[in-house]
């Protein structure tokens, strides 16, 4: 029939021949405010598409979801057999009716379709995260030659020797020259020089013109790479000369373009070995900022890119404390990363958290010299500082260790929120440098002081509930619907923080050292604390809303909205993200409902 | 009254007896909606070109059973009623012969009410082949949605109110989406859309708010 939105997702993925069967089968249900479509926990014999109202999602436990035009529903109520909430009609509601054994044919026929019926919230958004590859690869292809990293050109006169064209080659760190040759320009290649001198015997002193070709085969500066591609493939070549107004200013390889694919963080961990100042390292700082947003425009899932910029940037931390610490802090002294840093899971910069601890006194002169060493540094690498100043420029941050453990019971004793939240934030340290001996017996001081004090874990699990519940409410909706003003959800507090918390809560309790959350919720699990199922649950939901946040932020960037980088716009995003979203949230509601009666923070 | 004694009539002359269903209640809780695509608006020479029918059953629009036909007619396609329903002579000619067509759209019709939007019309031109093949007027009864639109806005309104009972005016005062007009089968959804939505509010007691305004295309400050 018409006037059923094929393009509304998920039902843009099906094909022509399945979008009419689908057609051909719909009916239209029409429901009163106030009428139950969907009871909770009954299945439903059909699929339903707003056309038109709106349809509350209810739950007894916080504020509603509200459905619109063009949102589904509900897909655990027919193919799971139960819906998770009650489906509610706010208004006059017409909904498309798709019976549910057209829905389960099309899910055993079509797999990207049956994505958006999984159960398990991981499993549909690596399905759906898969879509942005195929854009990836385009928008690859789609850069101009003069933006890639491309080798610059090296003249060379093609009297000079094999032996003094292979000298240049190394000392100026590159794989092929062009060679003058009275009014032409021709080039060489180090192989070219390998096989001269290995299979044709050449004698090493003979000039570099007879090793070299004239067939020069360039590509424009500002071609596109497809266009390179294309170019190599057809001429059957690994490098094209870049030519720029008649004149070659370099050299693009095949291991180039790769390298915009890939992003280059292969290449970075050589650039921060390297460095031999503060600057060079600025720039290693910057690439590896950039590659955040090239991997995740290529579909790389958002774990992977977290991990990865983790990595690289204890790597850079680690460069930095080499060179801004006198040896007397080198050697005493054990960088910590803290926070979403220490858990590995930022993959935008957002603020830095960190620390040192010295396991003997240093003079108070170099320890002064290193904190303003070491955040200048940060600084000019552009890291926004910690707006809780949870950083070595503070002095609480920067102490021996004895010190720092009569802080941890200041901290404990005290017990308000503040303090909480500066344990909180200790919990996820990792060691980047020293002896992580000393980061060890400082965790150990503290899980001692904790351990078995219930009521003091019930205060620092009640932080839980420092942010309001989920909010896809009623007003919001309604308020977007007429324009009146942006429909945002804060990520961080509806979604990452109350996840992160809960497990960083589990895991003190446990006495768990890792500190990613995914690897402390396995560990839960191990230890029976969480049920296998719903640990996957949750480290999805974090996934998810990891994901989105690094969409916003990367919105942000673009837009330099800064601020605003945790709150995700609704009216942005798909049906199918918005359903994402909500099973993400259900999973935190069921977290909280955990962590609320295990710690019994009714009291609170 | 007269209504009854017409339909006892047209009852006890009915040519072909397999026509008797017309005259039997239809299943409890079903009416069937009607458009027609005609040549023109004069039920007297203009003819039905296409035709679509649509069950409701409770608060279910039936329209993965819908009925829907493209009749061929003899008539040259006057060119101002092909700008309207953009069905051009060459369409048409797909169609099959009203007297194929007609059958098949009277069982599917059958006992129950008829709904349309100014359904007196779409009803009228029918019952020109009606009463040609069967010598009886479809004894149907009617329900007009527009009637009932304006029993919900306008009923007990002061005198000098301007009335709006314009197709795109319910549609849009009812929050439904707007198909493409002038195909039978969109308009017979429409009309649908309107009707179980009209039929719920008016058992609930509800009122259209005249002060509610008719709906822009875009939201203010769009």
């Amino acid at each position: 029939m018409q006037g059923f939105d094929i393009a509304n997702p998920p039902f843009d993925r099906l094909t022509h021949q399945e979008s009419e069967e689908l057609r051909a089968g719909l009916d239209v249900g029409y429901f009163a405010p106030g009428e139950v479509i969907i009871p909770r926990g009954r299945s439903s014999d059909w699929l339903h598409v707003v056309i038109k109202g709106s349809v509350k999602v209810r739950d007894d436990s916080t504020v509603p979801t509200v459905l619109g035009p063009n949102d589904s529903f509900d897909s655990r109520a027919l193919v799971h057999g139960a819906a998770g909430e009650d489906f509610v009609a706010v208004e006059e509601t017409l909904c498309h009716l798709i019976p549910r054994r057209i829905v389960v044919d099309l899910i055993r026929r079509n797999a990207a379709f049956a994505a958006f019926f999984y159960a398990d919230v991981s499993r549909k958004l690596d399905a759906f995260a898969g879509q942005r590859k195929a854009e990836g690869m385009d928008s690859v292809l789609r850069t101009r030659v003069r933006d890639v990293r491309y080798r610059p050109a090296v003249y060379v006169d093609g009297g000079i020797s094999i032996e003094q064209a292979g000298r240049c080659m190394r000392d100026n760190d590159v794989n092929a020259l062009f060679v003058r040759d009275g009014g032409r320009i021709g080039v060489v290649t180090g192989m070219n020089l390998s096989k001269a001198a290995v299979l044709l015997r050449r004698p090493l002193e003979a000039p570099v013109r007879d090793a070299c070709h004239f067939d020069v085969v360039s590509v424009g500066l500002d071609d596109f790479v497809f266009e390179a591609l294309l170019m190599m493939t057809k001429h059957d070549k690994r490098r094209l000369a870049i030519r720029s107004n008649g004149d070659y200013v370099g050299f693009l390889e095949d291991i180039d373009i790769l390298g915009l694919f890939a992003g280059n963080s292969q290449l970075i961990p050589g650039r921060i070995e390297r460095a031999r100042s503060i600057d060079d390292l600025a720039g290693a700082a910057q690439a590896i900022g950039a590659q955040v947003e090239r991997l995740h425009r290529q579909g790389v899932k958002v774990d992977v890119i977290a991990e990865m910029t983790s990595d690289l940037n204890r790597r850079l931390f680690r460069r930095v404390f080499e060179m801004s610490a006198p040896t007397t802090v080198r050697e005493a002294g054990c960088l910590l990363l803290m926070g979403s840093e220490g858990r590995g899971e930022q993959t935008v910069r957002t603020d830095q958290d960190n620390a040192i601890l010295l396991d003997r006194d240093v003079p108070v002169s170099d320890l002064g010299r290193f904190r303003d060493a070491f955040s200048s540094a940060l600084d000019g690498f552009g890291f926004p500082p910690c707006p809780g100043n949870v950083m070595v420029r503070n002095p609480v941050w920067s102490q021996s260790l004895d010190g720092f453990i009569r802080q941890l019971k200041a901290w404990v004793l005290r017990g308000d929120p503040e303090a909480m939240m500066n344990i909180a934030i200790f919990v996820d340290a990792v060691a980047v440098t020293g002896s992580a001996d000393v980061l060890i017996r400082a965790k150990a001081a503290l899980f001692e002081l904790m351990r078995g004090e219930t009521a003091l874990l019930a205060r620092f699990a009640s932080l839980i509930g420092t942010f309001e519940t989920p909010n896809l409410g009623v007003l919001s909706t309604i308020m977007a619907s007429v324009g009146a003003g942006p429909d945002g959800i804060d990520l961080k507090k509806a979604g990452t923080f109350p996840i992160v918390h809960g497990v960083r809560t589990l895991a003190i309790d446990r006495g768990i050292l890792e500190t990613p959350t995914a690897a402390r919720i396995e560990a839960l699990v191990r230890a029976g604390t969480l049920e296998p199922a719903f640990g996957r649950e949750l480290t999805g939901a974090l996934h998810v809303f990891m994901e989105f946040r690094l969409r916003s932020q990367l919105l942000a960037l673009h837009t330099e909205e800064l601020g605003s980088e945790a709150v995700l716009r609704l009216d942005g995003i798909t049906t199918v993200e918005r359903d994402i979203l909500r099973d993400a949230l259900r999973v935190v509601r069921q977290f909280r409902e955990l962590i609320g009666s295990r710690y019994k923070l009714g009291a609170f | 009254m007269r209504r009854w004694l017409r339909n006892l009539f047209y009852r006890a002359t009915l040519a072909d007896h397999a026509y008797r269903f017309l005259f039997e209640p239809g299943p409890p809780d079903e009416v069937v909606v009607l458009d027609c695509e005609t040549t023109g608006l004069n039920p007297r020479f203009d003819e039905v070109i296409a035709v679509a029918a649509i069950v409701i059953r409770g608060n279910r629009i039936m329209t993965s059973e819908a009925y829907r036909a493209l009749i061929r007619t003899d008539r040259v396609l006057p060119p101002e009623s092909i700008k309207v329903h953009r069905l051009r002579a060459r369409d048409v000619a797909e169609g099959r012969p009203m007297h194929q067509v007609l059958p098949e759209l009277l069982r599917f019709i059958g006992g129950r009410p008829i709904v349309g939007y100014y359904v007196d019309f779409d009803v009228r031109m029918l019952d020109r082949y009606v009463l040609r093949y069967i010598e009886a007027k479809l004894p149907n009864r009617r329900i007009e949605v527009s009637e009932i639109y304006y029993a919900l806005k306008y009923g007990g309104a002061p005198p000098g109110t301007v009335l709006d009972l314009r197709f795109r005016s319910i549609l849009a005062d009812l929050g439904i989406p707007s198909l493409a007009l002038h195909d039978p089968f969109n308009d017979a959804l429409m009309t649908a859309m309107m009707y179980v939505q009209l039929r719920e509010m008016r058992e609930r007691g509800a009122r259209i708010g005249r002060e509610r305004a008719v709906q822009q295309e875009a939201p203010i400050g769009a």
